[in-house]
């Protein structure tokens, strides 16, 4: 039900419901409070008039053959003022004749003229005052009261779903990130409610996400420092002649650490560098020259060469470069001894193709599924203090970032086809 | 004391080995669960130093194994993982102490020497065993107050008789807590070290069950054997 067509329902209803209950309500309570302030006006105005009469002389009323005052006529309101023998010395103009003749003192009720009036007489010096309102002005007094005090109330019911989703969003922990439900939710607020929702779960997976991240970082910090960390300890302990294998087993837990901090880093920026606009003019040659200029036995990489022409590639060179060289770094890692890498390059129009072929220690059937997951260690790339466990996760983020492709073969015999394409600088503009 | 280290870094194990040799430990080192899975089984190791990241299987899983198989060697858990859940994990699957790496080797040596002694059934490092008094945490030893200078094997056979509690040791069993599985051991190499012992100590102090082994001599014939 829209939210609208609930508020004009409910405060329908509840204006008829409170309209049928304005009866009871008002003879119950509010009518006798009203009745109780009218009557005592009504009777102060009669008494009033009273103390007036009383300032004219006794002997004015005896010879009035007339009524001699006169009052104009308003609606609603009257008064009469009649002597003793019963002639009537003033009334309101209209059409009360004997209609407000009162025998006795006192309040009564009566019918003039189809319409009720309240009535009061009062006797003083044996000249009866009388004075009356109409019952209908009442009613309207009482009937005005009720509405003023109803429609706030329509209101709130009416606006109480949304009252129901702030005050659940107050009580919320900021920390909880379950959906948020609103029992009966009107057909405005359901979009709200749903988009909420989306966000909180995506929230919740990117904060779970960050969360194992950052857990799996410190554990492999700690590993590198606690090798640091022991070494020192040893070299301080052991006999002169070994105190150098110590500090130099020490020095490699820092250049672990340190490679480690570097691939965290660079994860961090890619993460960071959402707009990704930064593409310089880079060309395929260009990054395959850096990449084999920062790799360590860069003399085991074998160029497979092509004729094709340098092509701009529409990646940042500092990290197409990287990606490169993780993967390059990555065959070399998992290759024994002197075995090459070979490192074919592709140029398309679309596209440009790294190829990085090694004979390493990958199983020929395995599943390469886990080879771009974070902190996932194979073979030579585990235990030996080799791998920092993100260098292909970092390829496989660099590629996704700027539209690129990224695939793993194992070879019969063993071995691994590491396939890197990234688009080309004309086909990513168009 | 033999201790069995299970730790897949190698520069962390290598650091790890060379520390607890220099206390004195006698170490063997395993970088995977499969390898430790056989070496427990052949070894009677004194007490095992697990880190739980190892590359073929999870390390509480190698400990709940042991367990599971009735093993009651003392186990002390290396870890970087430090949240409690992954430390009360780790005691629950039957973990007896736990550290959190880095740590430092003062610490990882104190522990095991402190687990070593509790699985002995003693509070305190200090032993007496008639008049000869032993201090396994600075591996000291006195006889009638006098200062006794040992070798770290003696040591460790006397600590290895002192935690059997007078129960009998086969000669294997000896070798592994003094040599572990890489050294080559000259068959008469025990025999010596016991020599050496009822030498400095006194006679009384190690009895030979023969056919079986050698097990902690009755304090009361060490006082009437006297140094000789």
């Amino acid at each position: 039900m829209s939210l609208r067509r609930r508020l004009l329902l409910t405060l329908g209803l509840s204006f008829c419901v409170l309209w049928a209950l304005a009866a009871a309500w008002l003879y119950s309570n509010l009518h006798d409070q009203m009745r109780q302030t009218l009557d005592q006006r009504l009777a102060a105005s009669a008494r009033m008039v009273a103390g007036l009469v009383a300032q004219l002389p006794e002997d004015a009323w005896a010879q009035a053959a007339e009524p001699m005052l006169s009052i104009p006529q308003s609606s609603g309101v009257a008064c009469q003022i009649s002597s003793p023998a019963g002639e009537v010395l003033m009334r309101t103009q209209g059409d009360f004749a004997g209609q407000l003749d009162a025998p006795v003192a006192g309040f009564v009720n009566r019918n003039i003229d189809g319409q009720h009036w309240r009535v009061f007489t009062y006797i003083q010096n044996g000249l009866h005052i009388t004075t009356a309102d109409r019952l209908a002005e009442r009613v309207m007094l009482q009937r005005n009261v009720i509405v003023v005090a109803a429609l706030p109330f329509g209101i709130r019911r009416g606006l109480r779903p949304l009252e129901h989703l702030r005050s659940e969003l107050a009580r919320r922990d900021p920390e909880t990130l379950t959906p948020v439900t609103i029992v009966d939710a009107p057909a405005e607020l359901e979009p709200v409610v749903d988009t909420l929702n989306r966000l909180l779960v995506l929230t919740r997976e990117a904060l779970r996400r960050e969360q194992r991240f950052t857990s799996d970082a410190a554990h492999e910090l700690r590993t590198p420092l606690t090798a640091i960390k022991t070494h020192v300890q040893l070299a301080l302990r052991v006999p002169a002649d070994q105190t150098h294998e110590a500090m130099s087993r020490a020095e490699a837990g820092i250049a672990r650490l340190q490679r480690t901090l570097d691939q965290l880093l660079m994860l961090a920026r890619l993460e960071v560098d959402q707009a990704g606009n930064n593409r310089a003019q880079v060309n395929s040659t260009s990054i395959v020259e850096t990449a084999l200029a920062d790799l360590e036995n860069r003399e085991r990489v074998v160029m497979v060469e092509h004729d094709s022409e340098s092509v701009a590639v529409g990646v940042p060179h500092e990290l197409a470069a990287a990606a490169l060289r993780n993967l390059l770094e990555n065959a070399l890692r998992h290759t024994h001894g002197d075995e090459p890498v070979a490192l074919e390059v592709q140029a398309g129009l679309r596209e440009v193709v790294f190829t990085i072929r090694d004979r390493g220690d990958w199983p020929a059937e395995q599943s390469t599924h886990n080879l771009t997951q974070r902190f996932w260690r194979h073979g030579r790339g585990q235990g030996n203090g080799q791998g920092s466990g993100l260098g292909l996760a970092i390829v496989a983020t660099i590629t996704e970032r700027y539209g690129g492709a990224l695939e793993f073969t194992a070879r019969d015999g063993g071995g691994l086809v590491a396939r890197l394409s990234l688009p080309a600088k004309d086909h990513n503009a168009r | 004391m033999h201790v069995l280290l299970i730790e897949d870094d190698e520069l962390v194990g290598s650091g790890i080995r060379t520390g607890l040799e220099l206390a004195g430990f006698t170490v063997d080192w395993f970088t995977r669960a499969a390898d430790a899975r056989v070496a427990l089984a052949n070894l009677d190791s004194d007490i095992v130093v697990l880190d739980l990241g190892l590359p073929d299987a999870d390390g509480l899983t190698l400990l709940r194994e042991w367990r599971a198989q009735g093993l009651i060697v003392p186990v002390l858990v290396l870890t970087a993982r430090d949240a409690v859940a992954d430390r009360v994990a780790g005691l629950q699957v039957g973990a007896d102490d736990y550290l959190l790496k880095p740590f430092d080797l003062d610490e990882l040596t104190a522990r095991l020497q402190a687990l070593l002694r509790r699985a002995a059934g003693r509070a305190r490092p200090l032993i007496e065993h008639g008049p000869v008094c032993i201090d396994s945490s600075s591996r000291r030893v006195w006889r009638d107050g006098l200062e006794v200078g040992l070798t770290r094997r003696e040591f460790a056979l006397l600590q290895k008789l002192l935690n059997a509690r007078g129960g009998i040791l086969d000669i294997e069993q000896i070798k592994d807590s003094l040599y572990g599985l890489d050294t080559e051991v000259e068959s008469n190499a025990i025999n010596v070290h016991i020599y050496h012992l009822r030498r400095k100590l006194g006679t009384g102090l190690i009895r030979t069950v023969r056919g079986l082994g050698y097990r902690l001599g009755d304090p009361r014939d060490l006082d009437s054997g006297g140094l000789k």
